[in-house]
């Protein structure tokens, strides 16, 4: 369960990049964070992975409050979590299992076994031939599903895709889509920040709209046909 | 660390190693030349300090006779300073061994003497003293009580140029210190700037693994090993260099010490000293490197990176 009581997050005097939001995320949950171009999606998931500490309020997960969270806290907590961003951020000079696999080794799961988790996973998502390849020898789609592979290579208890399909075609979208529901599928909690509204639209389920830092709409809608897609 | 953590530092080093491996290898010669002025004063230092004792060890007092001591009196004289617990040895040279040396010193000039008496030149004795008591103060004192007795003229000692390389040694041992301190300053903070260099080239890097959840010490480690690593290799080649000017030195040495060459049988770092370079060359990279890293940090948390 994440919980936000009364967070703002604010970057010097003059920009106020969340206020005073107040929301919770049952554990298992499909949400998507939902508002143009600033609105303020990134901060708050950056918020929750504790990329940045909010100026006010507080965020509780599993009952804790991790907004004054040491290092070594915020280390333990992101192990708990698998993040999709819209550039990938895979390593350019490692191999697909290599980007995959550093995810586990940094908690440290041996070499060995991590490698063959992240063989299992890619199998899983349809690349593992690929796996001696380079990231950037990849299709957008490709880098996505391995970006995806490193985010669910900890069984995470939360997924934060910040704009996951912001760079792919409509097909490699709904497949990186599918790929997220699963995980969701299996137990995971899935926070997706999109400013895609056709997404939303197709995706239903829980959409909080953000518009210039301000939580302007919170509904929960039934799953439509899109999601089993 | 677990076992699985400390081999995933070491392949990061090995990677990093090899990746960077000119910035490497420019970081250690850097340091490299660091120790190798360091060492080479701490060679000089040994090698002064070394032909100081030698010169100590051949440090006599001679003590001339007057001309009213008779050959009849020496044994009894000779006896008598032999005694004194400060010395080790009492050589008896008289007028006419003193007269012969003085001849065979000369060599080929020594017809100058012609038409000199044979005892123009004084008995004397040549006193050697015990190691112990071979600092100044003592001889000194060992001096002044010779010239006290009624029996010597005069009383003659090398004091002066013992001193002088006393004094030698003491402007080596500082301008190590000084100099190579300054060299140590400004080496640390070019191991810093090239961690820093490291560090930007791996940022993505960096950042990947801070998202995954790699603990700051798991980030930080690697670095640490590699600044320690260039170290070390910087230490070792300082060594190899400082024995190539030793070696070259030694070839040299009879020609450069002249009349001092005798004394001394030039000496290489001894193991301590060596220790001491390597480590001097391991903790310079080590904290270069932490310092660099904290620094980095410390910028990077405040552009909004939590590390």
């Amino acid at each position: 369960m994440i919980e936000f009581h009364h967070v703002s997050k604010t970057y010097g005097p003059a920009l106020r990049a969340l206020n005073d939001i107040t929301l919770a995320i049952p554990k298992g949950e499909l949400v998507f964070l939902a508002g143009a171009s600033g609105a303020g999606k990134s901060t708050l998931l950056k918020l929750i992975f504790r990329d940045e500490e909010p100026s006010a309020g507080q965020i509780l997960i599993d009952g804790k409050n991790i907004s004054r969270l040491p290092s070594r806290g915020v280390a333990a907590l992101r192990r708990r979590f698998g993040l999709v961003f819209q550039q990938f951020k895979l390593l350019a000079e490692l191999t697909v299992l290599e980007n995959v696999a550093l995810a586990a080794e940094v908690i440290g799961v041996a070499k060995k076994a991590s490698r063959t988790q992240a063989y299992h996973l890619l199998r899983e998502l349809g690349l593992h031939e690929r796996y001696d390849a380079k990231p950037l020898t990849l299709s957008a789609g490709e880098q996505q599903r391995v970006a995806i592979a490193r985010a669910l290579i900890n069984d995470p208890m939360l997924i934060l895709a910040d704009e996951p399909t912001g760079n792919l075609d409509a097909d490699t979208a709904q497949e990186t889509m599918s790929l997220l529901l699963k995980a969701r599928d299996q137990g995971a909690t899935i926070v997706i920040a999109t400013h895609d509204l056709g997404m939303v639209d197709r995706y239903g389920a829980r959409v909080i709209s953000l518009r210039r830092g301000e939580l302007v709409d919170d509904l929960r809608r039934a799953e439509t046909a899109g999601a089993g897609a | 660390m677990t076992a699985a953590l400390s081999g995933f530092v070491l392949r990061r080093v090995a990677n990093s190693l090899w990746q960077l491996r000119w910035s490497h290898l420019l970081t250690a010669a850097t340091m490299a030349v660091t120790l190798f002025v360091f060492g080479a004063f701490m060679l000089l230092q040994i090698n002064l300090e070394h032909l100081l004792k030698g010169w100590g060890e051949q440090i006599q007092i001679t003590a001339y006779l007057s001309k009213n001591v008779g050959a009849d009196e020496m044994p009894a004289l000779l006896a008598r300073v032999q005694a004194w617990p400060e010395v080790e040895r009492v050589r008896s040279i008289s007028r006419e061994q003193a007269w012969s040396d003085f001849q065979a010193a000369l060599g080929a000039q020594s017809g100058l003497l012609d038409g000199l008496p044979r005892d123009v030149l004084p008995a004397s004795l040549e006193i050697s003293l015990k190691l112990a008591h071979r600092d100044s103060p003592v001889v000194e004192q060992l001096a002044a009580r010779l010239r006290g007795e009624k029996e010597f003229a005069s009383v003659e000692y090398p004091q002066e140029w013992v001193e002088r390389l006393g004094l030698i040694v003491l402007a080596v041992q500082w301008a190590k210190w000084s100099l190579g301190g300054l060299l140590f300053l400004a080496t640390f903070f070019i191991v810093g700037s090239a961690v820093k260099l490291a560090l930007l080239a791996r940022r993505d890097e960096i950042e990947i693994m801070q998202l995954v959840g790699a603990s700051e010490e798991l980030i930080q480690a690697p670095f640490v090993l590699e600044g320690m690593i260039q170290g070390l290799a910087g230490g070792a080649l300082s060594v190899a260099m400082l024995w190539g000017l030793f070696a070259l030195a030694r070839s040299e040495f009879p020609t450069l010490a002249g009349f001092l060459a005798p004394l001394v049988r030039p000496q290489f770092l001894d193991p301590a000293s060596i220790a001491l370079v390597l480590a001097s060359g391991w903790l310079l990279g080590a904290a270069g490197s932490l310092f660099s890293l904290r620094r980095f940090i410390r910028t990077w948390k405040a552009a909004g990176r939590a590390v």
